[in-house]
């Protein structure tokens, strides 16, 4: 199963989109098309990767537009942009969610006392390969970390590259802190921090910012999974979220490849993108 | 955008903006930029192109130096260690010397958070930034965790060198053959072969596989903060962290090609601005001696444009020749994804 992207609009603008494709070329949602197993015997998930490793532009799955593409967020009408806090540069691992997954906001988490944050499940591949916008991964799960961010439950699932020479070494969370000493830390005070610049106040996390383990992972990752099937089955409510997709036949959302042709053809045309801004290139020192 | 200029004969701000336009000659591409100036006084504003040949990412990749009048100069021996002195100027100092802030060039060779280790090639005629080749292959100075690549823009003061004939008394080390080391903390990501202008804040004493390797801590002094920075203290005040993270970035940098950890003076403190502006000066006398033949240069490159009474000046014409002759600028070539690996050592 492989996967291509299109590029609509201009990088670093407010119309710049990447719409995805399956390997016959029909136009697909990377939330609702694209698989959550890669293999799922073995527990091998895909993931969307939304912002590659040390770079700073919040891009994300627009789950309330047709087809998902992605495109960057906008936070005050300005392109968002997350700062980097020392000693850190933009993202610390490749950064994304895994398809057919839904944080429901509706549903209460009894661990983190919070309400789901509307969006696929987060992820984290701690591999060294710096991945492209949009590309598809598939990943093998090693644990989690329970984020709240802004008083919504919002997972971290820590996750590798299975093409990553090292992947056969990393099984579970033990195996990041053992060969990786200091990524879980650096990972909690990235979370903990990274809105401060924007003026939010630090987050916090449930179980004292303790990662989880890989079972523990994955039975949340599942959970998500069944939360994103009442979506597109319509059973939950959808809000604003749009559940338009093309494979998932039995979805009352269902819809042709004719259709969501036309949706990525109403987008701009690709053109040269716009530099980033030097802000960008500011680094946020605090003391701890 | 192009670059704005204002003076006035009291002395007043000057700005720069200059995001590198490029231009096309034959076979190399020229960007533009302005050595920036002081917040407070007046200076001479000194333009320096760049002249970009062969292929970025390869081992033929050079880029070159001129005056805004398109002669081509050397980084190491043409470009004053003051931003303020000019041996040919003949315009007297707007303030007394005393009351003017000391600003140093800096030629930048590696931009902050990027890992092609580029240098000054000392040991080439007009000293072109060049990619280091170590063992037959390109150099790109590995990613220490928590860090990406450099973490300051990094590069070389003009005018001095780190005599290997000369043992430090603190250290009992010789020097490294190389124009002092600094490491500019300032916010603005700079382009290598950008000259900016900087205030020395402090330095610390390196001990690089067993030879003298100062590293400089300044600021960039067109940098927001420049103004508020004016000693090492400052620094650890308004950068919490950096610092010791400069250390320990130094100590293990080389450590994933198998090298030992690095070694530091004086306990590993960074020592003040006064003892740095030492340094630099004992490392710009020993420049000196070197271009005017007085000590000896063991492979180093002294041909220059300027140094008046250096017997080894050249024409324009032989500068001229020396950049023909390289190889016409190309597309950057693919960097291996080896380099985008984190250590954890």
């Amino acid at each position: 199963m492989s996967f291509s992207i299109e590029e609509r609009g201009r990088p670093n603008t407010q119309d710049y989109r990447v719409f995805f494709k399956n390997s016959d070329g029909k136009y697909i949602s990377p939330f609702h098309d694209v698989p959550i197993y890669a293999n799922e015997a073995e527990n091998i998930f895909h993931a969307i990767i939304e912002v590659p490793r040390w770079t700073n532009a919040k891009m994300e799955i627009a789950t309330g537009d047709p087809l998902n593409p992605l495109k960057q967020d906008v936070k005050k009408g300005n392109l968002r942009f997350v700062a980097n806090v020392f000693p850190h540069k933009g993202y610390i691992w490749n950064y994304g969610a895994i398809p057919q997954t839904w944080e429901d906001p509706n549903h209460k988490d009894s661990d983190t006392g919070c309400c789901g944050d509307n969006d696929p499940i987060d992820i984290c591949d701690i591999g060294n390969k710096v991945c492209s916008r949009g590309e598809i991964i598939k990943v093998k799960v090693l644990g989690t970390l329970a984020l709240i961010d802004e008083g919504e439950t919002d997972w971290k699932v820590i996750v590798i590259n299975t093409e990553d020479p090292e992947a056969g070494d990393f099984n579970d969370i033990n195996d990041v802190r053992r060969l990786k000493p200091g990524y879980l830390e650096a990972t909690v005070d990235w979370f903990r921090r990274y809105k401060v610049p924007d003026g939010k106040p630090e987050n916090q996390f449930a179980f004292n910012g303790d990662f989880k383990d890989r079972d523990f992972a994955i039975q949340t990752v599942k959970s998500t999974h069944e939360f994103w099937k009442a979506l597109i089955t319509k059973k939950s409510d959808a809000g604003g979220l749009n559940c338009m997709n093309t494979s998932v036949s039995h979805s009352p959302f269902c819809c042709s490849a004719a259709e969501a042709e036309a949706v990525v053809k109403s987008a701009c045309d690709f053109g040269s993108g716009e530099p980033i801004p030097n802000s960008v290139d500011k680094w946020f020192y605090y003391d701890k | 955008m192009r670059p704005q200029l204002l003076r006035s004969s009291l002395g007043c701000l000057v700005t720069l903006l200059s995001p590198f336009p490029a231009s096309c000659t034959n076979k190399g591409v020229t960007r533009t930029a302005a050595a920036v100036t002081s917040l407070y006084y007046s200076r001479k504003m000194m333009h320096y192109q760049t002249e970009e040949r062969g292929h970025p990412n390869s081992p033929d990749y050079r880029i070159y130096f001129k005056t805004s009048d398109g002669k081509y100069i050397s980084p190491f021996h043409d470009i004053p260690l003051k931003a303020e002195s000019e041996k040919d100027n003949d315009v007297p100092a707007k303030k007394p010397k005393s009351e003017m802030k000391v600003l140093y060039n800096m030629v930048v060779e590696v931009p902050r958070w990027s890992n092609a280790k580029m240098e000054i090639a000392t040991k080439e005629p007009l000293n072109p930034i060049k990619q280091d080749v170590k063992k037959g292959k390109l150099r790109y100075v590995a990613n220490i965790f928590p860090h990406k690549g450099y973490i300051w823009n990094y590069g070389a003061l003009p005018q001095t060198w780190e005599d290997p004939n000369h043992k430090d008394k603190e250290t009992n080390c010789c020097g490294d053959n190389d124009p002092i080391d600094v490491c500019d903390i300032g916010t603005q990501v700079c382009s290598p072969g950008q000259v900016i202008q900087v205030k020395v804040l402090g330095i610390l004493a390196m001990i690089d596989e067993g030879e003298m390797d100062w590293k400089v801590i300044a600021i960039n002094a067109n940098d927001p903060d420049a103004e508020k920075l004016n000693c090492i203290e400052d620094v650890r005040r308004s950068r919490p962290g950096h610092l010791e993270a400069t250390v320990e970035w130094f100590r293990k940098y080389k450590v994933p090609d198998g090298k030992p950890e690095n070694q530091f003076g004086f306990n590993e403190e960074f020592k003040d601005k006064d003892f740095a502006v030492e340094i630099i000066e004992s490392t710009h006398e020993h420049w000196r001696a070197l271009v005017h033949k007085q000590t000896h240069a063991g492979g180093i490159e002294c041909k220059n444009m300027s140094c008046c009474g250096s017997p080894f000046q050249f024409s324009a014409e032989e500068a001229r020749a020396v950049v023909q002759s390289a190889p016409a600028f190309g597309n950057a070539h693919p960097v291996s994804a080896e380099v985008n690996k984190w250590h954890f050592v």
